[in-house]
C-alpha cells in the first residue's frame, strides 16, 4: 500500500516535471519568436533585438529553462511584460474569487448530485429518471457561454432579477451575492451531468448487491439501508469524476469568468493570452496544469484508501 | 470515460412495475424525437444555409431593426444577421469533422500498434499519454494562441491532439477484448503475417466501438472549438462562425439580443440534440 502510494506520488512528480517542460517548450521553444509575437508586425528589428535582450531570449535555450525553473523553485514566477508587476501578485489578487466560486459551486453541487443520483439509481428507467439523465447530460454538453447567454437573457434581460455582469468590481470586495448566482448556476449545471450519472450507476450497482438484499431481509429500515450502505458504496466510483470537477473549477473557469467579467484566475489567464504577456501565460499554464496533477493525485490516494482492493495505483 | 453510462440498468429492470417501465419507454421515445429535431435544425442550417444566405459583407448600418432589406436586422458590424446565422454553421460542422477525423487517424493506428507490440512500448506510450491527459484542453489552445499560433490549422491540430490520449486508450482496450482475441489467435495459427492479424483484422473489429466513441466526442469538440472562438483565441475575427458572431455581438446583448441568442441557440441545439441521440444509441447498444 505505502509502496504503491509512493509510486503514485513519484508519477505525479514526473508529471509535474513533464508539464513544466511542456509549458516551456510550447511558449519559448517552438518556431516563432516571442519578441516578435509580443511586439507585433510593426516593430523594427532594433526593437525586437532589444526586447530579446531584456527577456534573455538571446541566451541558449537550456540556460533560459534553468533560469525559469530556478525562479519557480524560489517561488518567483517572473514579471508581467505589460505591467512590470510580479506575476505572483497578479495571481494572489485573483485567487480568492476563483476559490470562492469553486467552493460555492461544490456546496450547491454535492447535495444535488446525491439527491438526483440516489433517486435515479433507485428508480432506473422511470420517466423521471430518464428526464433527469437527459436534462443533466444536455446541460453538460451545451457550451457554457451559450448556456450562460441564454440564462443572462432570461434572468437579467427579460425578468431583471439578477445582474448580467460583475464588470467594474475589483477583487472580491466589490462583488455582491446576486452577481455570483448565474456564474455558479452555469458551473453547477455544466458539472452536474457526469457526476449525477456516475452516482446513479454506483447506486444501481450497490442497490443490487447481495449484502444489501440481505440487510433488507434482516429487516433493517429502508432509510438505514439506503443512507448507510447503498449511498457510500455508490459514491466511491464517482470520486475520480469529482476530482476532475474540482480541477475544472479551480483552473478551467475561463469562459464563465470571461462571460461575467469576474476577476478570477481564468479571466487573468485570458487577459494575459490576449495581450501576449508570455511570462504571465507561462505562470498560469503551469499553475493550472499543476492543479490538475495534484487534484488527480489526491483523488487516486483517496480512492485507494476508501476501497483498497478495487483501485490499482 | 462516458461509456460507463448505461451498462448496468437492464440488469435491474425487472424490479420495476410494468406500467412504470412502459411510461419510461414513452419518455425515451419523446426524448429521441426531440434529439432528432434539435440536431436537424442547426445541421440543416449549416449544410443548406450558405446556399440561401444573403451577403454578410460588413459596413451596413449597425444594429438595424428587422425590415425588408434585412429580414432579421443587422449586427454590431452592420452585417445581415440572417446571412450570419445561415453561413456561421459551416465552420462549426466542418472543423468538428476535421478535428475528429484527424484525431482518429492518428490515435487508432497508435492504439493498434501499442496493443499489438509488447508491454514496454505499451507502458511507455500510455505513460506519455497520461502526461498529456494532465493538460486541460482549453489550456493547450490558449497557450498556442498566446504564442501567435492561431488560425484554422492550429485550431484543428490542437483540438485533435487533446482527443488522442482518450482514443488510444479506447482502441487498446477494445483490441484486448476477449471476443477479439479468439479470432486473432486462430488467424495467427493459420500463418497470417502479424500486421494483417493485429492491424487490419483488429482494426476492422474495433471499428464499431470507435464509431460510437466518436459520436460521444462530437459535442465536446463543438464545445471546445466554440469556447476558443468565444474567447477570441480561435478563428480569425473576419470568419463568419456562430461562436465568433456571439463574441462580437456580446456588447449589444441588451440592444439587439437576437444577434447573440440566435447563433448561441443554434450551438445549444446542436450539442443538446447530438447528446440526446448519443445517449439513446448507447442505451440501445447496452
Amino acid at each position: 500500500m505505502t509502496a504503491r502510494a509512493g509510486m503514485r506520488v513519484g508519477l505525479a512528480l514526473l508529471q509535474l516535471v513533464a508539464v513544466s517542460v511542456g509549458v516551456f517548450v510550447l511558449t519559448t521553444f517552438l518556431p516563432g519568436d516571442t519578441a516578435e509575437v509580443v511586439l507585433g508586425p510593426l516593430a523594427t528589428p532594433e526593437q525586437i533585438e532589444m526586447l530579446r535582450g531584456q527577456l534573455g531570449l538571446d541566451r541558449p535555450v537550456w540556460a533560459q529553462f534553468a533560469d525559469w525553473v530556478g525562479g519557480l523553485v524560489h517561488g518567483d514566477l517572473g514579471r508581467s511584460i505589460a505591467t512590470g508587476r510580479p506575476v505572483v501578485d497578479d495571481i494572489g489578487s485573483r485567487l480568492g474569487l476563483t476559490v470562492v466560486l469553486a467552493l460555492l459551486a461544490v456546496v450547491v453541487l454535492v447535495p444535488l448530485v446525491v439527491v438526483l443520483g440516489l433517486y435515479g439509481g433507485r428508480h432506473p428507467g422511470s420517466p423521471a429518471d430518464r428526464l433527469i439523465t437527459a436534462a443533466t447530460t444536455v446541460a453538460h454538453a451545451v457550451p457554457d457561454f451559450a448556456l450562460g447567454l441564454l440564462l443572462v437573457a432570461l434572468f437579467a434581460l427579460q425578468l431583471g432579477w439578477l445582474p448580467a455582469t460583475a464588470a467594474g468590481s475589483v477583487g472580491l470586495s466589490g462583488l455582491t451575492a446576486p452577481m455570483l448566482v448565474l456564474p455558479v448556476a452555469i458551473l453547477v449545471s455544466n458539472q452536474l451531468g457526469r457526476l449525477a450519472r456516475q452516482v446513479r450507476i454506483g447506486v444501481v450497482e450497490a442497490d443490487a448487491a447481495e449484502h444489501v438484499a440481505h440487510l433488507r431481509r434482516l429487516g433493517l429500515a429502508e432509510r438505514t439501508v439506503l443512507l448507510r450502505h447503498v449511498l457510500p458504496a455508490g459514491v466511491v466510483p464517482s470520486l475520480q469524476q469529482f476530482a476532475r470537477t474540482v480541477d475544472g473549477l479551480l483552473g478551467g473557469v475561463l469562459v464563465v469568468e470571461a462571460l461575467f467579467a469576474l476577476p478570477g484566475l481564468g479571466s487573468g489567464f485570458v487577459a494575459a493570452v490576449q495581450t501576449r504577456d508570455l511570462p504571465v501565460v507561462q505562470a498560469y499554464a503551469l499553475l493550472f496544469a499543476a492543479t490538475t496533477v495534484v487534484v488527480n493525485l489526491v483523488a487516486d490516494l483517496a480512492s485507494a484508501r476508501l476501497v483498497p482492493q478495487a483501485v490499482r495505483l | 470515460m462516458t461509456t460507463l453510462g448505461p451498462l448496468t440498468e437492464l440488469a435491474v429492470a425487472p424490479a420495476m412495475p410494468r406500467r412504470a417501465r412502459l411510461r419510461g419507454r414513452t419518455t425515451r421515445r419523446v426524448l429521441r424525437v426531440l434529439g432528432w429535431v434539435l440536431l436537424a435544425v442547426p445541421l440543416l442550417v449549416a449544410v443548406v444555409g450558405p446556399v440561401l444566405a444573403p451577403s454578410t459583407a460588413p459596413g451596413g448600418v449597425p444594429l438595424q431593426q428587422p425590415g425588408p432589406g434585412h429580414l432579421l436586422g443587422t449586427d454590431v458590424l452592420g452585417r445581415d444577421l440572417l446571412g450570419l446565422v445561415l453561413v456561421g454553421g459551416t465552420t462549426v460542422v466542418s472543423l468538428t469533422l476535421a478535428s475528429l477525423v484527424l484525431a482518429y487517424a492518428v490515435a487508432v493506428p497508435i492504439g493498434l500498434l501499442v496493443a499489438a507490440r509488447g508491454r514496454i512500448l505499451e507502458g511507455l506510450t500510455i505513460g506519455l499519454l497520461d502526461v498529456l491527459l494532465a493538460l486541460p484542453s482549453l489550456l493547450v489552445l490558449m497557450v498556442l494562441a498566446a504564442t501567435g499560433r492561431n488560425g484554422i490549422g492550429w485550431l484543428v491540430l490542437a483540438v485533435a491532439l487533446v482527443q488522442v490520449p482518450y482514443v488510444v486508450r479506447l482502441v487498446r482496450g477494445a483490441a484486448a477484448a476477449p471476443s477479439c482475441l479468439a479470432t486473432l489467435e486462430a488467424m495467427t495459427m493459420g500463418g497470417e503475417p502479424w500486421w494483417r492479424v493485429r492491424i487490419v483484422e483488429t482494426g476492422r473489429r474495433v471499428l464499431p466501438p470507435v464509431l460510437v466513441d466518436a459520436t460521444t466526442r462530437v459535442s465536446g469538440v463543438v464545445g471546445l472549438l466554440s469556447a476558443a472562438n468565444f474567447l477570441g483565441v480561435g478563428l480569425d475575427p473576419a470568419v463568419v462562425d456562430w461562436a465568433v458572431v456571439v463574441d462580437q455581438n456580446m456588447t449589444a446583448l441588451f440592444l439587439r439580443p437576437s444577434a447573440v441568442l440566435l447563433p448561441a441557440g443554434l450551438l445549444v441545439a446542436l450539442c443538446a440534440g447530438t447528446n440526446l441521440l448519443v445517449d439513446d444509441l448507447l442505451e440501445r447498444r447496452a
